[in-house]
């Protein structure tokens, strides 16, 4: 039989970012139960104050159209907060922890809970995503959120789980 | 809060661990149950529903009502998956942020409280999801919908919004302390 010694946890920073984020994604799947029309509302103001970013051509059957996607967009972006943000604060928290058991250095770990961390914020792109495809319109807002924040935050994840197997996947003496 | 935290976690009560695996377990046989027994379910809410054509608003006439009935199955099996998927990702969400309580809240019955509400919270959240499946073909989409968020998502969901808030909260202020300590 195998007896684990005790489990090793991250420092509170990385704990705090995981569980910040598993609340911001349970708040923010009952707002968008609870608060969907205040939601719809909100962005069609928002979408009608930067008309021209949503290039709006004046006929109200194109323009409902244009308005419709957007908003939908928006609620999307909501939606995917939700849902990464639950996910990503469950990564976030295990894999901080397997970092903390199985890596022996220092700086290396250092260097994977950074990378980690700021991988847990991706989720955040999600709700910069909704925003901007209000602000700046539907094409360019994912443009800008993917290339700005999804993007280089995914890549830090990526970055920080493949250290994670790699350190642990080195021959220990 | 002077009392330096442990570098280690801390388990959490074995019963909290038992819910959140038996979450697991719950969405795990509901996956299953979705696709062995589908045409069956399907079956079963379609016959319920025409036996109550009032509270559908059926009319009699085919085209009207197939549409109505085809919407209502949608949200059947739209119920059935969040079911699956709320309670696999509660279930972790137990286990992790009742490890994170067990470590982090130094005082007991505060450390109990938020324990207790993540647990029944995250639990009970996902059955939602079941009992507004079983009340559509009875109640109807929208006294389903209504009866399964009083009921259930509303005071469990926000049990387990508080807590989380809660516990979020106390991270930081243990991170202030240890840095004024």
């Amino acid at each position: 039989m195998i007896v684990s010694g005790p489990v090793r946890r991250p420092p509170l920073a990385v704990v705090l970012v995981a569980v910040s984020m598993l609340a911001l994604g349970e708040t923010a799947g009952a707002a968008m139960s609870q608060l969907r029309p205040q939601v719809q509302r909100y962005a069609a103001a928002r979408i009608a104050a930067n008309a021209p970013a949503h290039g709006f051509s004046g006929s109200a059957e194109y323009d409902d159209e244009v308005r419709d996607r957007a908003i939908f967009t928006a609620e999307a972006g909501l939606s995917f907060f939700h849902l990464h943000a639950e996910g990503v604060g469950l990564i976030l928290f295990f894999a901080s922890t397997l970092v903390a058991c199985a890596v022996l250095w220092r700086c290396e770990r250092v260097v994977l809970y950074l990378l980690l961390t700021l991988g847990g914020l991706f989720p955040l792109g999600y709700l910069a995503y909704g925003a901007a495809v209000l602000e700046v319109g539907r094409d360019a807002g994912i443009e800008v959120a993917e290339r700005w924040i999804l993007t280089p935050l995914g890549i830090s994840a990526i970055a920080g789980l493949l250290g994670l197997l790699l350190s642990a996947a080195r021959p220990r003496a | 809060m002077s009392e330096a935290l442990p570098p280690t976690w801390r388990v959490p009560p074995w019963w909290v661990l038992l819910v959140g695996v038996l979450a697991i377990v719950c969405a795990e046989l509901g996956g299953a149950s979705m696709v062995r027994f589908k045409v069956e379910l399907t079956r079963w809410a379609r016959g319920a529903m025409l036996a109550r054509p009032a509270v559908h608003g059926l009319v009699g006439v085919r085209d009207v009502d197939e549409r109505i009935l085809d919407e209502a199955l949608v949200r059947f099996d739209a119920g059935l998956r969040l079911f699956h998927m709320h309670a696999e990702g509660m279930g972790l969400v137990i286990i992790a942020t009742s490890m994170v309580a067990a470590t982090v809240i130094r005082h007991a019955a505060a450390r109990r409280a938020i324990i207790a509400l993540l647990t029944t919270g995250g639990a009970g959240y996902p059955v939602g999801y079941l009992v507004w499946s079983a009340l559509i073909p009875s109640h109807g989409l929208e006294r389903a919908k209504t009866l399964a968020e009083w009921l259930i998502w509303v005071p469990f969901g926000s049990a387990t919004i508080v807590a989380l808030w809660c516990l979020a909260g106390t991270v930081a202020w243990s991170m202030l302390a240890r840095r004024r300590a």
